[in-house]
């Protein structure tokens, strides 16, 4: 392996008696510089590790590394000594993640990368960092400013962004300061600025770099036979390093973890600094994380209209974001910090203080910035802890790192020296007595110690200050002022020498008429006046962070929980109840559910009887008045979905799966379980005619998205007609179809396609043994193998559909390929075709009243449900819109007006008939014994105007109770106070803010495009 | 080829008009109502109740056996309910037709101050959507362009006219004014917009024009000018009370200001529209006498921390600070969804509000926040005969089912494509 090889080159360099100074195969232009001095920093506290600090102890270093260090160290003669007595000496920091030297690509200007690749330019995986590295001075100067003498380089561009470097910010040749030139791999979920237009979606992108692996083993598996693919090489070969995920938020950490897990594959996990929100699910997925330092800013909470806008989430999130460190190590999980993302690398270290502040030891902390990054990415031998061998990196400072008012005063990187701040000796700042033959003045020199600022006045009563020139330049300082002011008839111009730590400095001066005469200043006292209102400023802040915070809530809004509810058993009691099975409408009835399932449906039951075995205790709840039905299903819906929900760049995207993208915290899972809904199918998008695969997922508010997935549902695909996948209504008219021609021919060619598949597939898979091994695995293609298993069954189809053409055309278009249309979604024409639709046993999922909004559905009409259902259609409606989805009992009652269905019958259609639809119905959509419990308590008559869900159960659990819902307000709102509280004191007490922005979240819907709503 | 295209689509809209029903001639005979229940949207509720009405006014409302004179028809209602014509303000019915179709659309200008544009010359009385939204109860609507900041000057129509002459009740009553956000919310989590400080000086940069455009109008209000124009003219009466500012704002922080940005140029007639936090601001609002047309209450919470229900308890919680308010139901897909309004008075009388109250929100008192409640909004001898039968509760999705309606008196054919679509269909052979 190339790195192992080039690592040891090093670690023989190091051995090796001669020290090379300079890359060793350029020539040079004169006499070589071979001398290497030894450098000595005595006296100083060596913080050798985070485990382990030395005091007066020694370091040596010669040339790029690191010689000896301990307390007993022998000083070479012929060394240069630094006495750091009083000072620290750190390992110099180390950042993980950083694109430095490979700045990011304008997307205007990109061009295709040459020779073979892989055919979307997101997959960039044979980018190597070590071969486009060139130093940046800037960037490279305001990271070491801060003691960052070695970063982790890659171009953060792409899906698969190819390896990464491991640079040393010593500033000489790339070919010098690369330490490890494939120290990483490369991971995002943003395609950055690839042209092609897919994937414009999160899911397309998780799909993208699922298919991309595949497609690596099989191009290692034989591929590369068939075709060359720099990439897919790459790609193969590249596993074997650390591999980072730039995943980002708490979900889409998890994300990456899952896609990692799929091909065995562990990555290290960049992260927003937000793993709290979901920590045990973050922790157990064993990776660990990179986080950055920076923190939420707090918002100006001092107008109450202005602070409405700041939601509890925000709020919350200002607290618990600098505890996230602490909580990760206490967990056991391991982290490294990086400064990506901080407009000023110097904005680290308050954002530290507050982490350590927050419960944060200080030991874990140096880690994650010294030998956890080392660690990670194999350098342990090079970078991370100031112990013989490794590269001189050392950060000189004035007090401990985290003090508030350390000052770092030089890094030294591979031995190479930069000052940043003068040692206090050499500070020039401060108060003087400046002595001229025929006055004594004041002398104050201010300003950043490297850049000194200089001013004089007489001494007496409140004169104004005259600004002077002052230039000091090493040991010699130069000084000028004018005069005129000051009792001189010109110009005072003053050269002299800094002596005694610079507390005096003497020479020779010239006065206005050219004559000469001696001068001296005596400083009078150094320059902290400032830094005493800053220390307390400091403590006022400080002492605000260490206040104990909140909790962490599942999800973090207002109605989040810290503990979750468990499946009760309970016994409804003389309900009125909407069974939707043989018993019909049963009044006065109990229902008793136990262990997540309905035990048992009947009048007055002894639920004694019911459990003789164990002693299971049966809460009651009076339902007097009140009905019961199962929780309604909503067939179609985009709640709960993260960073888009169409992947319509290409007129197929069987790949793209919603269940990727689950966002298990959106409000609207929860407004509808308030509405009484239960289950929902979180679909595709209507932008091209063959979408991504659904994700059926029950509302078990506060869980994962994982948890929130249906078990054992089956596969769903959505599949859209029409003006959307036709784009009559977009800017775009490029992709084929154009029209419901174009769209049967793309049905057909992805069907045609299909069926080859799954023949080859089939044909491989029965091979002998024998046989198999000498032949070729035909590739596994994702999109291909989804649309194979419509063609099984195994697989349903719910199509998004309006005129009746095009209904007609997909049923024939079935007929003639071999496979079932599960559903008609929308489907507002069925009307018109009702009896084709029942007798290919098609399911339709419709609105209630929606119209007029394009052209194709002019001819929808409210009747459409009752036409269908009178026809022999199993009828479901449904949402598709967060608002509409949590009153669907009120669109059910519309079908009541709209045509004269039965109430009961009308109720069926949105819970029994959409578990018909959704292949559900065995488990759900009925009050029967057996069935899951999910179950609603209406106020009254569910299709009453007036009904309110009062408890919506899912599988036995009370996930929302209307009551327990004022509780809930009244404790976000103490919440919300305390916090509001703090978030003024901390203005107060110097803290910065920002002005409330409204965070209204975009509701998605069928033809939302792109990632954001 | 374009004449042919020409031609089917003149074939096309004489068969759908031939769909429409025709617009009703007006009262002859005079017309009893009798044995429902009388809603009169006053508050009062008539058991077995009648209604009478000639030549276009009501002349008896009460119950059925004070019926003293003779009327030529009589329509027995007895298990029916009778109320007055549900109104539907900031509403932009007969300004477009198909969303996605751009050529149907008449509602918005570009620039920020249109208010010389009026609704009353684009309303397309033939409409296909309006029969849908009248059979629901709904036969008086506030048409109103939409656009930036002034948007335009609406106007007050009933929904069965031959055209957009016919249809006006009052002409140019009022002028919108949609307030500038003040939480604006740009970019998003991978392109953020701009800064915060750029869009707060975009922000007081917009309130400043708003406010010299206002004291222009102001200024040009008190003279009289040799040359007109169009735009100041507008806004002329703002001053003398003839037309209503309607001010679209919706967080507290808009409202208020907003509401003292008017007073202070001098406006004398106000109402809010949107007013999500109203009932935050009422003090300032029951002060600066301003009424509040209610975004509609179907909506989400506009806050992720708000409760569920807030939308829906908006108008008890207006009701309980003392504002007077009526229903809206502007937004998306507003013109198909406004036959739902009268659900969201069915909604808000779930949610607090008692059932008369949430009647008045969607006639008497949306007739006065419009300005025509001399004629409209309720059930009282005097006023117009604008009402309809319903067969059970109109608030109610279940039993709103129109049985007779009249406006002014004239008693509308009943029905729409969609009904006739529905009969076509039903009726289908099996094949």
């Amino acid at each position: 392996m190339p790195t192992r090889t080039f690592r040891s080159l090093l670690i023989g360099a190091c051995l090796a008696a001669t020290w090379v100074h300079a890359q060793q195969n350029v020539p040079v232009n004169g006499p070589h510089d071979r001398a290497e001095v030894p450098v000595a920093f005595i006296h100083a506290t060596v913080h050798v590790s985070p485990e382990k600090t030395l005091t007066d102890a020694t370091v040596l270093i010669q040339g790029s590394r690191i010689l000896e260090v301990g307390k007993r160290v022998r000083v070479p003669a012929g060394a240069v000594v630094h006495d750091l007595t009083g000072l620290h000496l750190w390992p110099g920091l180390i950042d993980p993640f950083s694109n430095l030297g490979l700045p990011d690509r304008s997307p205007a200007g990109y061009e295709r990368p040459a020779g073979a690749r892989y055919w979307n330019r997101a997959i960039a995986a044979s980018t190597a960092a070590a071969a486009l590295y060139s130093p940046e001075e800037k960037r490279t100067q305001a990271l070491r400013a801060q003691g960052i003498t070695t970063v982790l380089a890659h171009r953060m561009d792409g899906i698969a962004r190819g390896t990464g470097c491991l640079v040393s910010l010593a500033g000489r040749t790339p070919s010098e300061d690369i330490l490890l030139p494939e120290a990483s791999a490369h991971f995002s979920f943003s395609k950055g600025t690839s042209p092609d237009r897919y994937p414009s979606s999160l899911m397309g992108s998780i799909a993208l770099l699922r298919q991309a692996f595949y497609d690596a083993r099989w191009y290692t598996a034989g591929g590369k036979q068939e075709q060359r693919d720099a990439d897919l090489e790459a790609l193969s070969h590249l596993q074997d390093l650390p591999l980072v995920f730039d995943a980002g938020s708490a979900q889409n950490v998890l994300r990456a973890a899952q896609v990692g897990k799929e091909f065995g594959l562990k990555f290290i996990l960049r992260s927003n600094g937000d793993a709290y929100l979901r920590l045990a699910d973050i922790l157990a997925t064993g990776s660990p994380l990179i986080i950055p330092l920076k923190l939420p800013e707090a918002y100006d909470v001092e107008d109450p209209f202005d602070a409405l806008e700041v939601s509890l989430g925000q709020l919350k999130e200002w607290e618990l974001a600098p505890t996230d460190p602490a909580r990760i190590a206490e967990a056991g999980g391991v982290f490294a910090f990086t400064t990506h993302g901080l407009e000023d690398p110097a904005d680290l270290w308050p954002a530290l203080r507050r982490m350590v502040r927050c419960g944060l030891d200080s030991a874990t902390a140096l880690a994650a910035l010294t030998t956890v990054p080392a660690t990670l990415f194999h350098a342990t031998d090079l970078v991370g802890t100031l112990e013989a061998g490794k590269q001189a990196d050392l950060v000189i400072t004035s007090k401990h790192l985290f003090d508030a008012d350390n000052v770092i005063h030089e890094t030294w990187a591979a031995g190479r020296r930069q000052v940043h701040q003068p040692r206090i000796a050499d500070d020039p700042r401060g108060l003087f007595d400046l002595n001229l033959r025929t006055a004594i003045l004041k002398l104050r020199v201010k300003g950043p110690p490297g850049k000194p600022e200089a001013e004089v006045r007489r001494p007496e009563g409140d004169t104004a200050w005259t600004k002077a020139v002052l230039s000091i330049q090493g040991p010699v300082v130069s000084l000028w002022f004018e005069g005129a002011a000051l009792g001189f008839a010109g110009p005072v111009r003053l050269n002299g020498v800094v002596h005694d730590q610079g507390t005096i400095w003497d020479g020779q001066a010239q006065g206005p008429s050219g004559e000469w005469f001696a001068w001296s200043a005596i400083r009078q006292r150094g320059s902290n006046g400032g830094k005493q209102q800053e220390k307390k400023a400091h403590a006022a802040l400080d002492s605000i962070w260490s206040l104990p915070t909140g909790q962490v809530w599942y999800p973090m809004n207002a109605y989040g929980t810290t503990q979750f509810p468990d499946t009760e058993t309970v016994v409804f009691r003389n309900a009125t109840v909407w069974t939707n099975g043989e018993q019909g409408l049963m009044r006065n009835a109990d229902v008793c559910i136990h262990q997540g399932r309905i035990a048992a449906v009947g009048q007055q039951l002894n639920t004694a009887a019911l459990f003789p075995k164990s002693k299971v205790k049966v809460a009651e709840i009076d339902a007097t008045g009140l009905h019961l039905t199962s929780g309604i299903i909503d067939e179609h819906s985009h709640i709960g979905i993260d960073r888009g929900v169409n992947e319509g760049t290409q007129a197929v995207t069987a790949e793209v799966r919603i269940g990727d993208v689950i966002n298990p915290d959106d409000i609207n899972l929860h407004n509808a379980l308030a509405g009484g809904v239960t289950v929902v199918q979180q679909l595709h998008g209507s932008a091209n005619p063959i979408g991504g695969q659904s994700s059926l997922i029950k509302l078990r508010w506060g869980r994962n998205a994982e948890e929130m997935k249906i078990d054992g549902a089956p596969g769903f695909i959505k599949f859209a007609l029409g003006e959307n996948v036709k784009q009559s209504n977009w800017n775009r008219h490029d992709r084929y179809p154009q029209t419901r021609m174009g769209v049967e021919q793309v049905f057909y060619d992805a069907f045609h396609r299909a069926r080859d598949y799954a023949a080859r597939q089939a044909h491989y898979a029965g091979l002998k043994p024998k046989d198999k091994e000498a032949t070729m695995p035909p590739r596994r293609d994702l999109e291909l193998e989804a649309l194979a298993e419509i063609l099984t069954g195994a697989r349903h189809i719910t199509c998004h559909s309006y005129v009746q053409s095009e209904i007609l055309m997909l049923l024939h278009v079935a007929d003639s390929m071999g496979f079932q249309v599960n559903t008609f979604t929308h489907v507002l024409e069925g009307y018109k075709v009702a009896q084709e639709l029942a007798r290919h046993g098609c399911h339709a999922s419709t609105f209630s009243d929606w119209w007029a909004y394009k052209a194709e559905v002019m001819d929808a009409i409210p009747y459409n449900a009752a036409i269908m259902h009178e026809k022999g259609v199993n009828v479901c409606l449904n949402s598709d819109d967060a608002e509409m989805g949590r009153r669907l009992n009120q669109e059910a009652a519309k079908t009541v007006k709209y045509g004269g269905v039965a109430p009961e019958e009308a109720w069926k259609m949105v819970t029994l008939n959409p578990a018909k639809a959704l292949h559900l119905d065995h488990r759900m959509g009925s009050v029967e014994a057996g069935k899951d419990a999910d179950l609603v308590l209406w106020s009254s008559n569910p299709l009453d105007i007036r009904a309110k869900a009062l408890m919506t159960f899912v599988d036995g659990v009370r996930y929302y109770d209307r009551r327990r819902e004022l509780d809930q307000q009244t404790l976000a709102a103490a919440e919300r106070a305390r916090l509001i509280a703090r978030m003024l004191a901390a203005k107060r007490a110097g803290a910065a803010v920002r002005r409330a922005q409204r965070q209204e979240p975009g509701q998605w819907h069928c033809e939302t495009l792109g990632e954001q709503p | 080829m374009r004449t042919a295209h020409f031609l089917l689509c003149a074939g096309l809209a004489a068969t759908l008009a031939a769909q429409r029903p025709t617009p009703a001639p007006p009262q002859t005979g005079s017309i009893l109502i009798t044995g429902g229940t009388v809603h009169t949207g006053t508050g009062k509720t008539y058991d077995e109740g009648a209604v009478g009405f000639r030549n276009g006014t009501i002349d008896f409302v009460g119950y059925a056996y004070a019926v003293k004179t003779g009327y030529d028809t009589v329509i027995e209602a007895r298990g029916m309910q009778v109320y007055p014509g549900f109104i539907l303000p900031d509403a932009t019915l007969g300004l477009g037709e198909i969303d996605a179709v751009r050529a149907t659309l008449d509602e918005e200008e570009p620039g920020d101050f249109g208010p010389e544009v009026r609704s009353a010359a684009a309303y397309k009385a033939d409409s296909r959507i309006i029969p849908t939204v009248r059979s629901n109860g709904v036969l008086l609507a506030q048409v109103t362009p939409r656009g930036n900041l002034i948007s335009g000057t609406s106007s007050i129509m009933q929904l069965d006219a031959w055209n957009n002459n016919d249809a006006v009740v009052k002409a140019d009553e009022g002028i919108h004014l949609n307030w500038p956000g003040a939480f604006r919310h740009t970019g998003w989590w991978a392109e953020p917009g701009s800064t915060e400080k750029e869009q707060e000086e975009r922000r007081s940069r917009t309130l400043g024009q708003v406010r010299t455009f206002f004291e222009r109008a102001r200024a040009y209000a008190a003279s009289d000018p040799n040359m007109v124009d169009l735009r100041l003219e507008a806004m002329r009466d703002l001053f003398t009370g003839r037309k209503t500012l309607y001010i679209h704002a919706n967080a507290a922080r808009e409202i208020q200001e907003a509401v003292l940005f008017a007073r202070e140029m001098g406006v004398r007639r106000l109402v809010l529209v949107g007013g999500h936090d109203a009932w935050r601001v009422a003090p300032l609002l029951r002060d600066k006498q301003v009424d509040v047309i209610l975004q509609r209450l179907h909506s989400l919470p506009q806050r992720e921390d708000e409760d569920p229900d807030l939308p829906y308890r908006l108008p008890a919680l207006l009701k309980e600070a003392g504002l007077r308010f009526c229903l809206g139901y502007s937004g998306d897909m507003e013109r198909m969804g406004s036959r739902n309004l009268p659900f969201l008075a069915g909604t808000a009388s779930a949610y607090g509000l008692s059932a008369p109250d949430a009647l008045r929100a969607i006639t008497l008192d949306a007739a006065a926040i419009l300005g025509v409640d001399q004629r409209y909004g309720s059930l009282e001898p005097g006023k117009s005969a604008t009402l309809f039968i319903s067969s059970g509760d109109a608030l109610d999705m279940r039993t709103n089912h129109l049985v007779h309606a009249f406006i002014d008196g004239r008693h509308l054919v009943p029905g729409s494509q969609q009904e006739q679509l529905w009969k076509q269909y039903v009726s289908r052979p099996a094949k």
